[in-house]
């Protein structure tokens, strides 16, 4: 019971905080998926459970439509440009951190490739990537225990740093 | 408008000329501040009105697809969407004509409309694109609205192919047993890697959190309405691969890169709607044939499913119609453990077992004994059982988070890649499984007496049923029923009557421990104190474990402890309620031939006290995809019933 109501509230919050930014966005749009970029990542409490609590809501069906409607005029977000895409990283990041914590221990996968996709590392660069996110594993997770936010900028960073894939210009 | 008009000509179609006019007169009293700025051409709106009538544009196919209107019993029309700002029309949710002399003028308006709250050009951006196509709008006298957030929706799928995407059914949860379909989006740019980053369409009744008991009611009988959305795929495959443990099938569709486009504009149009949702008949699987009517109208495919839809008829029917390219799978989480454990060397299946109890164990010297290769295999096969049982989250998943934490950074030492395993999943290719109603035909004797019988069941799958794209040891029977005529007496008599018979075989081993129940309902015929044929209600529940061996081919034993009550004429006090148990078997012989025997002691002690002793002996064998013969012997208390029978799925 204190479970479910933990829950609850915390989706209400979740609810309220995108209402908040619908208003401050004042630009009711959407993009599909739009409804998570919306977050204000940075501000939020405690951005590792976001995932969980997006999941659960989604998986009863009760709230996917509100995060993911198509064309309604409440839920909307802006979904041109840097914003965006920088959301959708982070988005990802927080979604799948345990299945991306498994690809970059294992040096490959699905997860970890469509990370190193949205962060704009050409095809031809991303098995450097993924040694690079073996190599950093302990360091990486670790970040992203904290937050997922954070796994993301050391990956950035490490990326910035590293001898060949600094060469390749990516999307920030 | 709370008036209704008469209809003038045969079609009515000069009735709609009352429209511009209103909306002129509402354009004077005062209306939306956008209006003044924006002049209607009233003669064009009369002139397109009048060349939609005479085309008769409103009774063609693509129109009612995209207002989902379908004949009512009275020779009408009635659209299935329920949401008043899907219409433009006070009555358009019955009157075609009315809807789109409607959707005609407010295309001159700039107005918002719907729940989306865009201009109507915009909101009905399907409409307006077919509408266009068959008008040929003049843009001068009907400029086009730029639609800026539709465009800048519909880029970001940056569409190429559309895939329909169905996790197979779930035992554990009644509102997923048949499984689920929704479609994806397939991206220009998208690999086979990345997969998950693409959109989908889903389709799902929204259900208040705190809904109890009364869920399953309300969801079958329509209390929920029932919304699109566009849920990452990656989301999806969260919930069904590593959630709920479901093996999923993708099928790309055939679609032209149109086709594709229509069915995202409809798909847009639908933000502004709701069904109410049904969860035999129009439910999710219906609702997605339908956007694919939208991608393509001349193929007809929601007019199969007027009573209930099964989710794999759908894809069944998709495929018949030519829609069906590629099939591939992506095995659950539990099947990739299962077929990894099963492909290892005893040696590293015993690290296996002993590293997701204790993964400390994988310093000592024993594990680093084996081949960098062999580790790295073992490590990954244990952080999958790890996630496995980490997936729902919460308290109870962060001891097997902590321990795949161990295992994870073990393996981000070895700078190896472990071997490649096929995963097979468990449950084959669902379409290519049999028909999921039924029909057979047999004849028998029961206790001297010879019969034939006829039996046919709505859905949808029993245990001795070809299990190919089933899900295994699982039943799910809805509406059976069985017509026997006895020889001697010449009687012909309703044998069998059942509505729900389900059975849910969950064999523990190492990994799973999950319990076995069943659930039975209905009526059949015994013989007892006296009476020779007499009709018997039965409620019956269960639960139980099963495990399983593979001596011959594959065996699978069942237990369970079970009440029951019945109701009969035959009894004294005309019931009985009673418990007991079941002992049982399925063996799978040969590839075709499948046997299964059980039997069952039952004591009742409440109404007619008395007790009861069962056998069965079933054999079923596999004649083609739609074709099987059974022989099945029947035994309770001096009762005795063999029949012989053709089954033809359908």
């Amino acid at each position: 019971m204190l479970k479910k109501v933990l829950m609850l509230s915390a989706v209400g919050v979740f609810v309220v905080s995108q209402g908040g930014l619908a208003l401050a966005a004042g630009n009711p749009d959407t993009g599909p998926g739009c409804g998570l970029g919306k977050l204000a990542w940075e501000n939020y409490p405690n951005q590792k459970t976001i995932g969980a609590q997006v999941l659960q809501a989604t998986t009863n069906g009760s709230f996917g439509t509100n995060t993911f409607g198509i064309s309604s005029g409440t839920s909307g977000c802006t979904n041109d440009g840097k914003f965006w895409a920088e959301h959708k990283v982070n988005a990802f990041a927080a979604l799948n951190f345990e299945n991306l914590s498994q690809d970059m221990a294992q040096g490959h996968g699905e997860h970890l490739a469509s990370l190193a996709t949205l962060m704009g590392i050409p095809a031809d660069q991303q098995p450097a990537f993924f040694a690079m996110t073996q190599e950093k594993y302990t360091s990486l997770v670790t970040a992203g225990e904290t937050s997922p936010v954070a796994m993301v900028k050391a990956l950035s960073e490490a990326v910035a740093t590293h001898p060949m894939l600094a060469q390749v210009s990516f999307k920030k | 408008m709370g008036f209704r008009f008469h209809r003038l000509g045969p079609h009515g179609r000069f009735r709609y000329l009352w429209f511009p006019l209103l909306v002129a007169i509402f354009m004077q009293a005062g209306s939306p501040s956008g209006w003044a700025a924006l002049p209607i051409d009233v003669s064009y709106l009369n002139e397109l009105i009048d060349r939609a009538n005479e085309a008769h544009l409103a009774d063609e196919r693509e129109w009612h697809v995209l207002l989902h209107y379908r004949p009512t019993l009275t020779g009408g029309i009635k659209s299935m969407q329920d949401d008043p700002g899907f219409f433009l029309s006070p009555d358009g949710k019955t009157d075609s004509y009315a809807e789109l002399a409607a959707t005609l003028t407010k295309f001159f308006s700039d107005d918002l409309v719907g729940r989306s709250k865009q201009p109507a050009q915009c909101a009905f951006v399907a409409r307006y694109y077919w509408l266009n196509e068959r008008l040929q709008f003049d843009e001068r006298r009907l400029p086009p609205q730029p639609c800026e957030r539709f465009i800048r929706w519909f880029d970001e799928f940056n569409a190429a192919a559309i895939t329909v995407i169905f996790p197979v059914g779930f035992m554990n949860n009644p509102s997923s047993m048949f499984g689920h379909t929704f479609l994806r989006v397939d991206g220009k740019e998208q690999t086979p890697q990345t997969r998950i980053l693409a959109y989908t369409i889903n389709y799902a009744a929204q259900v208040p959190p705190d809904a109890g008991l009364d869920y399953a009611i309300k969801g079958i009988f329509g209390a929920y309405p029932g919304y699109f959305s566009t849920i990452p795929y990656y989301l999806k495959v969260q919930e069904y691969r590593d959630i709920d443990n479901r093996d999923i099938w993708e099928y790309r569709l055939n679609l032209t890169p149109l086709q594709v486009r229509r069915l995202l504009m409809h798909t847009w149009e639908m933000g502004n709607a709701y069904f109410d949702y049904f969860f035999f008949g129009e439910n999710c699987a219906y609702h997605i044939l339908s956007l694919l009517e939208a991608a393509e109208p001349s193929i007809p495919l929601l007019d199969r499913f007027p009573l209930y839809t099964i989710p794999v008829d759908t894809i069944r029917l998709l495929r018949e119609s030519g829609l069906v390219g590629e099939a591939v799978s992506r095995p659950s989480r539990s099947t990739l453990v299962r077929r990894k454990r099963a492909s290892m060397t005893a040696e590293e299946r015993t690290w296996f077992d002993r590293l997701i109890r204790n993964p400390a164990e994988l310093e000592g010297d024993g594990f680093r004994a084996l081949s960098p290769d062999q580790q790295a295999f073992v490590l990954e096969t244990a952080s999958d059982y790890l996630l496995q049982h980490s997936a729902a989250g919460g308290a109870e998943g962060a001891p097997f988070r902590d321990k795949n934490r161990t295992i994870l950074r073990a393996r981000s030492g070895l700078k190896v890649t472990s071997r490649d395993v096929p995963v097979e999943p468990y449950i084959k290719q669902p379409d290519l499984g049999h028909g999921t109603s039924r029909v057979g035909a047999g004849a028998g004797w029961r206790n001297h007496r010879a019969f034939e019988e006829v039996n046919i069941r709505a859905a949808y799958h029993d245990l001795l049923d070809p299990e190919k794209g089933f899900t295994p040891d699982a039943q799910i029977e809805f509406l059976s029923v069985a017509l026997r005529h006895y020889h001697d007496e010449s009687q012909a008599r309703i044998e069998r009557f059942t509505p729900i018979n389900i059975l849910s075989l969950a064999p523990m081993d190492s990994l799973s421990r999950a319990p076995s129940w069943k659930v039975n309902v209905g009526m059949q015929t015994i013989r007892h104190n006296g009476c020779a044929l007499c009709s018997n209600g039965v409620g019956s529940a269960g639960i139980g474990a099963a495990a399983e061996t593979q001596l011959f081919k594959r065996e699978v034993y069942f237990a369970f402890a079970e009440a029951e009550a019945n109701y009969s004429r035959a009894y004294e006090e005309r019931h009985r309620v009673g418990g007991g148990g079941t002992v049982g078997m399925l063996a799978d012989m040969t590839d075709r031939w499948k046997v299964m025997l059980s039997g069952s002691y039952l004591k009742y002690a409440l109404g007619e006290t008395s007790d009861d002793i069962r056998w069965f002996v079933g054999s079923r064998y596999t004649l083609s995809q739609n074709w099987a013969l059974r022989l099945e012997y029947n035994h309770r208390d001096h009762d005795n019933d063999v029949v012989l029978s053709v089954q033809a799925y359908f």
